[in-house]
């Protein structure tokens, strides 16, 4: 209870100014891309026609994820931004699901992996639609119903960043309190697994999924 | 003991955090319920459509959930930071 608000951190001095590292979320990020690349050769290593246990995982999100960005964007812009989208939900997902485990913490649940994850999204979204409609056509949607709604519309794009790395962070966040607080409570033993199964489990599911179909639907708003 | 104004700085901060949660959650709750009885309605009408209608209407909860979400996000700078 006492080390709730409690992070580690390592602060670096470099010439004259410092710079701060988050232990845990850098070492539990390196756990999840660890765990990634261990399913990504397990899945792809011997590959059949007769799939095996980990490569039929593998495939079914590789066919949802092409499915829903197929629909989202077109054909091949779609097919394009499959892997990205599909990389982000699996991240998310295995981020999420790793504070399952004792003595692990979510990365997600420091405001610094869903921020930098956001603004990715966003230098990705405005990038695609630079290249798709071209520089004229992409400032002029700035200025879209009309000349002075400029601040307005410049605000909106801005708050999508804040609006969607602000929900993984307190979703994420608020579930691991509440676990902590009931753990707490009740000398963890009889409630802190249903609790786990629904916070973790489907809410850290849901999170994931919903993360990745907003930055496909920023994407694919920037497109059309 | 005397009540110094450190304390009352603190007791605000409290109730200021209970207020945000408390008032902050209405709006939430009714919107997610809105979804989802609109997403019943939408699944007994068109019961093949069941798939797409659920992730539509997770979606839309989720995005409806946010401004509980700000309210959590206050409630814990202002029992933790403040």
């Amino acid at each position: 209870m006492e080390d709730l608000g409690e992070i580690h951190q390592l602060i670096v001095p470099l010439f004259g100014h410092e710079m701060t590292f988050n232990l845990e979320p850098i070492i539990m990020t390196w756990i999840v891309i660890i765990i990634l690349l261990i399913f990504g050769l397990l899945a792809s290593r011997h590959k059949n026609i007769v799939p095996g246990p980990v490569q039929v995982i593998g495939e079914l999100f590789i066919n949802q994820f092409y499915d829903l960005s197929e629909d989202a964007l077109d054909k091949d812009l779609g097919r394009k931004y499959a892997p990205l989208i599909t990389a982000l939900f699996m991240f998310l997902l295995f981020a999420n699901w790793i504070g399952m485990l004792p003595h692990m913490h979510e990365p997600t649940k420091d405001l610094n992996t869903p921020l930098s994850l956001g603004i990715m999204g966003f230098v990705i979204a405005h990038y695609t639609g630079i290249r798709e409609k071209g520089f004229k056509e992409y400032t002029k949607s700035y200025f879209e119903p009309i000349f002075f709604m400029m601040p307005l519309n410049l605000i909106g794009e801005l708050a999508k960043v804040v609006s969607i790395s602000f929900r993984l962070f307190g979703n994420i966040m608020g579930g691991s309190i509440i676990i902590l607080v009931v753990s707490y409570l009740t000398l963890s033993l009889v409630l802190p697994p249903f609790l786990i199964t629904f916070f973790v489990i489907f809410i850290g599911a849901i999170q994931a999924f919903v993360f990745t179909m907003l930055t496909l639907v920023y994407i694919a708003v920037q497109v059309n | 003991m005397a009540i110094e104004g450190t304390h009352l700085v603190q007791a605000a901060a409290f109730l200021g955090a209970g207020l945000s949660m408390g008032l902050g959650a209405i709006g939430p709750g009714v919107g997610e319920g809105l979804v989802g009885s609109k997403a019943c309605e939408a699944i007994g009408k068109n019961p093949g459509e069941a798939g797409l209608l659920t992730r539509t209407m997770l979606v839309g909860q989720a995005v409806s959930e946010s401004t509980g979400i700000y309210a959590l996000v206050i409630a814990l700078l202002l029992l933790f930071v403040v």
